[in-house]
């Protein structure tokens, strides 16, 4: 049922190191996260003085880790697929991967414009967050670079020259 | 087309594309996006498609998930599921199917911090079953014992599964998890009495062990402290009005590290690898989020749930007969769908159908998750059942199953318990004043 790894990328060419990249960059948020937080309850509870805008600080940091992470997971190929198929007509298997590939390359790209243009509103208003007042086009940045990262490497995973897809 | 036509050739088209092999969350984000143009338009349906992203980057009550997952990775590589095993084994100690019961009450704990159940049976498949095996235990039942109860971390507080239904069904998270208590433990009960069950009808596959001495006893439950503490700050913090559930799963997750660090059970290498797992997890299941966000809009364009629920109410059918139908879903979805993709995929439509009949969204995630444990051990498609295959090559897959019909049959006691008994439900909500 599930495609752990079957076909992720070679950890020695350029999209394992790609894919290590974006796990540890992913990885410094989710860890400023849990850190943020704790230090708001502690500082909440010792000294009565809790830090200002956690929720958005924490919001921020999430979508680093998920929007940073979902290239890795492309080019790791961990997405969930259920592979009843694969018992049924093994010899279509290939032919099925390259075309979940191709139509997550456009799915990718049709996402990716949309939430630009989204994302160009958002600047021409100013809009900002109500706590903090961050801009928020400081949260759309890892949205669009996760978007737009995991079209890059879903495409990477597609065109790759030893034919698995 | 009418709309209703649409709703219904979208749901075809999901799953034609989720058995073609396309990943979850991207047949859900296509199926969801085309369903929406055909009955609004490109214009609205692209608009749409372009928001959903930015709601993940603006929702503080999905961070929950990773920092569960996190504690869960930092407790599966610092060896707490052994001494944990250990002092339940010294619990049980004495009385026949002690091993086996030791393995039901410490993956029942383990897993509740864990949060993975294929993690609980791969950790458990290692600690608990060359111990049965080495006791003479039944191949096949020692690992169908573990594969099933791998499964009660969907149930059992902290679960991550319970906190996707929250956002899934915009319901209380901390409600939820009071709610999961009862019913948790009734099914654990459930696994100790099926154990004993089936101690008693074939006494050959589950040898008595020689009782450990007290002192043993004693040494052996001293190590299930670590995981207590973890419960503790995970579960109780949020009762005792100290944490929010975003911040229980911080400090739990902190907790983790430092006993882990404090007593020498994790290298740096380690905290690296359990920070890098989650954030592959985190990001697999936030696919299929943002894919089911998408459907979901669709869905709620349709109007298919409410029109479904007026047809029910107009056709006149029994509560039980609608409630039968639902699960007999969930046991077919079981079969080939993950948990998570189950939940995201199934509750827009099932939760109106079943308040509609008069229960209420936290009754229904309890049985939702319920009927999930179900779908981890079933045929052909058990996941647990395959971990453990995996590391246990020569039990057959077949004979695995076997071993976990006893437990299955205690799955079904427990939704049969809460259909009949709803109230076990609600008992500790109540008692903690928050229904």
């Amino acid at each position: 049922m599930k495609d752990w790894h079957e076909t992720g990328a070679d950890p020695r060419d350029w999209r394992g190191t790609a894919a290590k990249v974006c796990g540890w960059a992913a990885a410094a948020f989710l860890a400023a996260m849990m850190l943020l937080t704790v230090a708001d309850v502690a500082l909440r509870a010792l000294l009565n003085t809790p830090i200002r805008g956690v929720v958005e600080l924490v919001e921020l940091c999430l979508a680093c880790t998920f929007f940073l992470a979902l290239p890795a997971s492309f080019l790791r190929s961990e997405h969930l697929v259920v592979d009843v198929i694969d018992g049924l007509a093994p010899r279509r298997v290939p032919l099925l991967k390259r075309a979940s590939g191709v139509l997550a390359v456009i799915v990718l790209a049709v996402l990716g414009w949309q939430s630009w243009l989204v994302a160009q509103d958002s600047i021409a208003f100013g809009d900002v967050t109500s706590d903090l007042a961050l801009p928020r086009i400081l949260y759309w940045i890892p949205v669009l670079t996760g978007i737009i990262g995991s079209g890059i490497a879903a495409l990477a995973m597609l065109l790759r020259r030893d034919g698995r897809a | 087309m009418s709309v209703g036509a649409i709703g219904i050739l979208g749901v075809i088209g999901l799953l034609a594309l989720i058995f073609l092999r396309v990943p979850i969350g991207l047949a859900l984000a296509t199926s969801g996006l085309l369903g929406y143009a055909a009955i609004d338009g490109w214009a609205t349906a692209l608009k749409m498609f372009g928001t959903v992203p930015f709601t993940l980057a603006s929702a503080y009550s999905l961070s929950v998930i990773p920092l569960f997952i996190l504690m869960g990775a930092v407790a599966s590589r610092a060896n707490m599921a052994k001494e944990l095993f250990d002092a339940a084994n010294g619990l049980f100690s004495g009385v026949r199917g002690a091993l086996a019961n030791a393995t039901i009450g410490s993956c029942a704990l383990f897993g509740a911090i864990c949060g993975s159940s294929i993690a609980t049976a791969a950790t458990f498949s290692r600690v608990a079953i060359p111990e049965m095996r080495r006791h003479g235990y039944d191949s096949a039942f020692a690992a169908g014992a573990v594969a099933s109860a791998g499964t009660l971390d969907v149930l059992i507080p902290p679960s991550v599964l319970l906190a996707i239904y929250a956002i899934a069904a915009e319901q209380s998270l901390p409600k939820l998890y009071a709610a999961a208590f009862i019913p948790g433990f009734v099914l654990a009960a459930l696994y100790v009495l099926a154990v004993f069950a089936v101690a008693w009808v074939r006494p050959a596959w589950v040898p008595r062990v020689a009782a450990m001495k007290l002192k043993e006893r004693l040494v052996a439950a001293i190590g299930m402290w670590k995981l207590a503490v973890l419960f503790f700050f995970a579960v109780f913090g949020i009762y005792l009005g100290w944490f929010s559930p975003t911040e229980a799963a911080a400090v739990a997750a902190f907790a983790a590290i430092v006993i882990a660090f404090g007593t020498s059970a994790m290298s740096w290498r380690g905290l690296v690898d359990a920070l890098l797992e989650t954030v592959y997890t985190t990001a697999a299941i936030f696919f299929i989020v943002v894919g089911a966000f998408i459907f979901s809009r669709f869905i709620v364009l349709t109007r298919f749930p409410n029109e479904l629920v007026t047809w029910v109410q107009a056709a006149g059918l029994a509560p039980f007969s609608i409630l039968f139908a639902v699960m007999a879903l969930y046991l077919l979805l079981g079969t080939f769908l993950d948990e998570v993709s189950t939940i995201l995929i199934t509750v827009p439509v099932t939760l109106p159908l079943v308040t509609g009949i008069g229960y209420d969204g936290v009754w229904f995630g309890i049985f939702v998750t319920v009927m999930c444990t179900i779908g981890l051990i079933s045929p052909p498609t058990g996941m647990t059942v395959f971990v453990i295959q995996a590391q246990h090559p020569d039990i057959p897959v077949a004979r695995i199953y076997r071993g976990t019909l006893p437990f299955l049959a205690a799955d079904f006691v427990l939704v049969a318990l809460l259909v009949a008994l709803p109230g076990m439900v609600y008992w500790l909500p109540n008692v903690l004043r928050m229904m």
